[in-house]
């Protein structure tokens, strides 16, 4: 099991660090955005502009970035590789075989989709690497606030998400406990047929949501005996501040988007 | 009809520790995956599967879509709304069908994971993953049709062994 959970953070210093993260998570779908709304090579070059500007900005070495993209290399190969192969037919042909054809339509699309790739995984690693996971949770719960308006139980889901990112490590050092247990018993995990690794998750699974169940049964109770109520108004410790950089980290954006747009009515 | 209780309904402090915790485990579960190169798969539908039967479509949407978000998040993949989208359906259709049963019967299992299958997984996953990246639907749909048929029973049998597992239904009584 690969333990590289929530262990992305990487704590530094840096002006991007700083920055509110209410402001790095709009920011993020923001950008997400802009790369969909890309669509010739000077848009995609500005946006790219921009995320290495970012990543400079927060001094984060490359090499993480790398790391980030590993996992997915063979979505990418296999997306572009089917961009480049399966485009319609309509623009100049250069290569074909049975249904198989390269057009430059197609070598032009598989490259967008390439960098749409690069731009938004380099992108989402940098809000990852830059913000603490209970950050995030804070930006999230603060982000969801109007949604009260709906009567939609913000409090009570905010406290949930918490809980759930303070038990992740807990959790995990049980799980694999629970795994080295019943190892020892002669549970074989990860080989043999699909089928006989399917029957060692029972064994893994039940005794996981026991215990789940024991710490929320001893936590619940430790939290009533403190006061707490379910759906109550709390007043709140960790206090989010929006600060000069995140209005100016915003503007920029603005300034890019304003720029992209431009940049979108070139042919 | 108390299967359809889609309603925000109250929760108690033990329940939503429990919900909090499950989605840890849903969390830690998302990372550890069996199968061999050409099918591996994870569990973490079983953890959505208890979460609807414990505490109805509208808590395990919740649940599983703050699951998504913040998995996809933090682990650094690149975060599209719709697999969010694709991930509340899913545990709306789980609670629907489990919700508020003192016994989850073969029918309900099968019905709602051939649902899940047809609709979610081969469906809008694939309508996702077109709307992201431009991949050509036909030519995905085939290989993605495929994975289902493969999993869609070995998920069916694994919810129904894990929802009737005496020691699950106790912790259930226990809530």
């Amino acid at each position: 099991m690969n333990k590289l959970i929530f262990g992305r953070y990487l704590p530094m210093n840096s002006w991007v660090h700083r920055l509110d993260p209410r402001d790095k998570l709009t920011l993020s779908f923001f950008f997400f955005i802009l790369v969909f709304m890309a669509n010739n090579w000077e848009t995609y070059l500005l946006l790219s502009i921009v995320t290495l500007f970012s990543i400079w900005m927060s001094k984060i070495p490359w090499h993480f970035f790398f790391r980030g993209i590993r996992p997915l290399i063979w979505l990418i190969i296999f997306t572009v590789l089917l961009q480049l192969f399966f485009s319609p037919a309509g623009s100049h042909v250069y290569w074909q075989w049975g249904p198989f054809l390269i057009t430059q339509f197609g070598i032009v699309n598989s490259a967008y989709v390439f960098m749409r790739f690069l731009l938004i995984i380099a992108m989402s690693t940098l809000l990852t690497l830059t913000t603490q996971p209970l950050d995030l949770a804070n930006g999230i719960e603060s982000l969801m606030a109007p949604l009260k308006i709906v009567h939609f139980p913000v409090e009570t889901t905010a406290m949930m998400l918490s809980i759930a990112l303070r038990f992740v490590p807990t959790l995990m050092d049980e799980t694999e406990t629970i795994m080295n247990a019943q190892r020892a018993r002669g549970v074989d995990f990860g080989s043999g047929s699909i089928m006989k690794q399917i029957k060692t998750v029972i064994p893994l699974l039940v005794p996981l949501f026991v215990s789940a169940f024991n710490h929320a049964e001893d936590l619940s109770v430790a939290m009533e005996a403190r006061g707490y109520q379910p759906d109550t108004p709390r007043t709140h410790y960790r206090q989010l501040v929006w600060h000069r950089q995140d209005t100016i980290s915003w503007g920029f954006y603005i300034v890019v988007f304003i720029g992209l747009l431009a940049l979108r009515q070139l042919p | 009809m108390k299967t359809l209780a889609f309603g925000p309904r109250k929760l108690s402090t033990l329940q939503v520790v429990t919900l909090g915790i499950l989605m840890a485990a849903q969390l830690i579960l998302s990372r550890l995956t069996i199968g061999n190169q050409y099918l591996r798969f994870s569990f973490t539908f079983l953890v959505v599967a208890l979460m609807a039967e414990w505490f109805g479509p509208f808590w395990a949407a919740i649940a599983a879509g703050l699951v998504d978000i913040i998995g996809t998040v933090m682990m650094g993949g690149q975060y599209f709304i719709g697999f969010t989208i694709s991930a509340v359906v899913a545990a709306l259709i789980y609670g629907v069908a489990f919700y508020g049963r003192n016994h989850v019967g073969w029918s309900r299992i099968i019905v709602a994971q051939l649902v899940i299958a047809v609709f979610v997984n081969a469906g809008l996953n694939t309508l996702w993953l077109y709307l992201m990246y431009q991949t050509p639907i036909w030519a995905i749909l085939p290989t993605r049709l495929l994975k289902e048929i493969l999993m869609t029973p070995i998920q069916i049998i694994l919810i129904y062994l894990l929802l009737n597992n005496q020691i699950v239904q106790s912790l259930k009584n226990r809530l």
